[in-house]
């Protein structure tokens, strides 16, 4: 197999992925990719085979690379209605366009260049309906996409030297459609808020506990000399 | 009998033990089995089989010419016995035990013809102790017993060899009151013990100095027995029934405790909750460099319930596996913690990326000690309520007064230093009979 160019500096690159030269203990490293749908609704119900979408399913890469120099293959599996229910996409773009009408799950699974290092699974649902109170029938395309992070904990040297020798996959500005910057702050204010308000609300919950222990004690010390007085009354 | 006189620490009569080997075969040799040749040890991973081909029971190794002594089966001898035959012979025998001196006729050996009689030895006469009549008025007077009927009682154990009971059936009621089987007893051991002080002879062993013979415990324990025989069917159930509410009330007492020392652990699981708070929230203001692994990964989730995959071991893994929660929290809990995320507006599966994985971690420990605290509470409060109902059955007319602050829903921290307070000052006048009305408005 060819080996991807660039890295010529060093001796990983004289190993194959069959001796993939040992695993890095301690080092880790992180890929964010981004995988989902857009879909678009054809404004009507196709004649011939009753579809209504044209949809696209796929997976990117977070920041601007080519992911394909450690990336080997990208499978997905669709409903098995379709023909050919597994696509195997070796070169990016990674994606599939299909038409249909309804929504199922696809499983994704990424592949690396090293065998050694065991491919992942992404499972995303795909969807072609509005759910919120948009137009339900707007010509506007749907989009449906996730930020994942790809964890490689102690790679092998032959994988940590493709990770590291990455080149941009396009000259221009690379975005996307959802803004997971944005999301992400908002979404690690909100728990760091929720944080807050739960460990105040543990902190209320645990006085009045402790509170209700002591009253429970006083309750049955009550109870037990007011046993013992009757009991002394009465004859 | 050697393990009675072990436990009653009495020197061991010697000679006079009747053992099976003293009657049958006392002079055959003991085989000797196995112990001189112990076979070779199976080599470790040496399947059985192949072991059984190389050593069989000869023990010898397996021949590796084919041999032929030039014998058939046929020619195998029976070899029976290796000794001569030793006759036997229909002879006379007395037994020593008879006092008759009948003559019976056996089948013996004849070289065990001048021997006596195996089983005489079987005869073994109880020493009945002997008293002389200056003994007994000297020694053994006894407000309730007469000489006559104390020379009846050592007749009669001498007849029957000391079987006390066949000697209280045997008693003579025609000229004696009738003695029960515990009168006789006391009566007989302490004439032994008594005698065996001043003398020894036949029938005075040593250990007859500490015969004691406890009638009363004797009396008690068969009374006993009889009461617990002839209990009739309804007092038996009775017994069962009582028994079985005695274990439910331990039941139910036990799940006091355990409930009470939960509430003891959650109450601290929330304390330690509330302590790492400000070491945390440093971390948190340094950003962390995306590509270094989170020093306090493992810690996240142990304070409290939820133990987190903390994946550590090497391999490609996806980040939002770090958000899965463990199996180990059911349903009920999941579906808990998922309904309080709502409530605080937090996406149930929010970008995973890895500060968010941490503290959306942490958050869901946090809510589910919360969850659990709520429970608790909510246990409590019936509890209160139960115990004022409790109390106020007891004692009509007066009331418990469950501090304020406990029924209080709101969030805000100042209701806790009011609850205290309001806790202080019903401490003073709780039980009252003013606190009645008191209580009642608060009710209201």
């Amino acid at each position: 197999m060819k080996l991807y160019p660039q890295g010529t500096n060093s001796n990983p690159t004289e190993l194959g992925p069959e001796s993939s030269g040992g695993r890095m203990k301690g080092v880790c490293v992180v890929k964010p990719v981004v995988f989902g749908n857009v879909a678009r609704y054809f404004g009507k119900k196709r004649e011939e085979d009753g579809h209504t979408h044209q949809w696209t399913v796929y997976v990117k890469p977070y920041n601007n690379e080519d992911m394909s120099v450690y990336i080997k293959k990208v499978t997905f599996k669709l409903h098995e209605s379709y023909a050919n229910q597994n696509r195997v996409v070796l070169k990016p773009p990674y994606e599939v366009t299909e038409t249909g009408w309804g929504e199922f799950e696809i499983v994704i699974k990424i592949y690396f260049h090293d065998s050694n290092e065991r491919p992942v699974t992404l499972y995303h649902i795909l969807k072609l309906f509005q759910s919120g109170p948009e137009d339900v029938l707007s010509k506007n395309a749907l989009v449906s996409e996730f930020y994942e992070e790809i964890v490689f904990q102690d790679p092998t040297a032959f994988m940590h030297h493709l990770l590291t020798t990455t080149h941009p996959i396009t000259s221009g500005v690379w975005k996307h459609e959802t803004d997971f910057e944005e999301k992400r702050i908002k979404t690690l204010e909100s728990i760091m808020n929720g944080k807050t308000v739960v460990r105040e609300r543990i902190n209320e919950l645990k006085e009045k506990l402790k509170l209700a222990k002591e009253t429970i004690a006083k309750f049955k010390e009550e109870i037990e000399i007011s046993k013992r007085n009757s009991a002394n009354f009465s004859p | 009998m050697a393990d009675v006189r072990d436990i009653l620490d009495i020197e061991r009569a010697q000679g006079t033990e009747v053992t099976k080997e003293a009657i049958v075969g006392a002079d055959k040799k003991k085989k000797l089995f196995g112990a001189t040749k112990s076979a070779p040890k199976r080599p470790e991973g040496m399947a059985r089989e192949v072991y059984a081909l190389l050593y069989n029971d000869k023990n010898d190794a397996p021949p590796l010419f084919p041999t032929d002594a030039g014998q058939g089966y046929k020619n195998m001898k029976a070899n029976l016995g290796m000794k001569k035959v030793r006759p036997w012979k229909w002879m006379p025998f007395t037994n020593p035990a008879r006092t008759d001196n009948a003559v019976f006729h056996h089948w013996r050996r004849v070289c065990d013809e001048a021997k006596e009689y195996p089983f005489a030895r079987f005869n073994k006469k109880v020493q009945i102790p002997v008293y002389t009549d200056a003994e007994y008025n000297l020694h053994l007077q006894h407000d309730n017993w007469t000489n006559a009927e104390t020379d009846h009682l050592f007749d009669l154990a001498r007849r029957f060899d000391l079987r006390f009971v066949v000697m209280a059936d045997r008693w003579d009621r025609s000229k004696f009151d009738p003695r029960s089987i515990e009168d006789l007893k006391e009566r007989y051991y302490s004439i032994v013990t008594t005698l065996s002080k001043l003398k020894t002879g036949p029938g005075f062993p040593p250990e007859a100095k500490n015969y004691h013979f406890d009638a009363e415990h004797e009396r008690r324990r068969k009374e006993q027995l009889e009461r617990l025989y002839s209990r009739t069917k309804e007092q038996v159930e009775e017994e069962m029934m009582l028994q079985n509410e005695l274990r439910k009330i331990e039941a139910r007492k036990k799940e006091r405790d355990r409930k009470t020392q939960d509430l003891q652990k959650l109450i601290s699981a929330a304390d330690s909750q509330s302590e790492p708070k400000k070491t945390e929230r440093k971390f948190t203001r340094k950003k962390l460099p995306p590509q270094t692994r989170p020093k306090v990964d493992n810690l996240s989730g142990e304070l409290s319930g939820i133990k987190f995959p903390d994946m550590k071991g090497s391999g490609v893994t996806l980040r939002s596996q770090r958000m899965k929660l463990p199996a180990n929290i059911g349903q009920k809990k999941t579906k808990a913690i998922e309904q309080l995320l709502n409530e605080f507006n937090i996406d149930n599966n929010p970008v995973p990326t890895e500060e968010i994985c941490q503290h959306f971690n942490e958050l869901r420990s946090d809510l589910l000690l919360l969850h659990e605290l709520k429970i608790a509470m909510s246990n409590c409060e019936f509890e209160l309520q139960s115990l004022r109902h409790q109390y106020e059955a007891a004692d009509p007319g007066k009331t418990l007064v469950i501090p304020k602050g406990l029924f209080n829903e709101s969030s805000s921290t100042p209701v806790i230093t009011t609850a205290s307070t309001v806790n202080q000052k019903t401490d003073a006048d709780v039980a009252g009979p003013s606190t009645s009305q008191q209580c009642s408005s608060t009710m209201l």
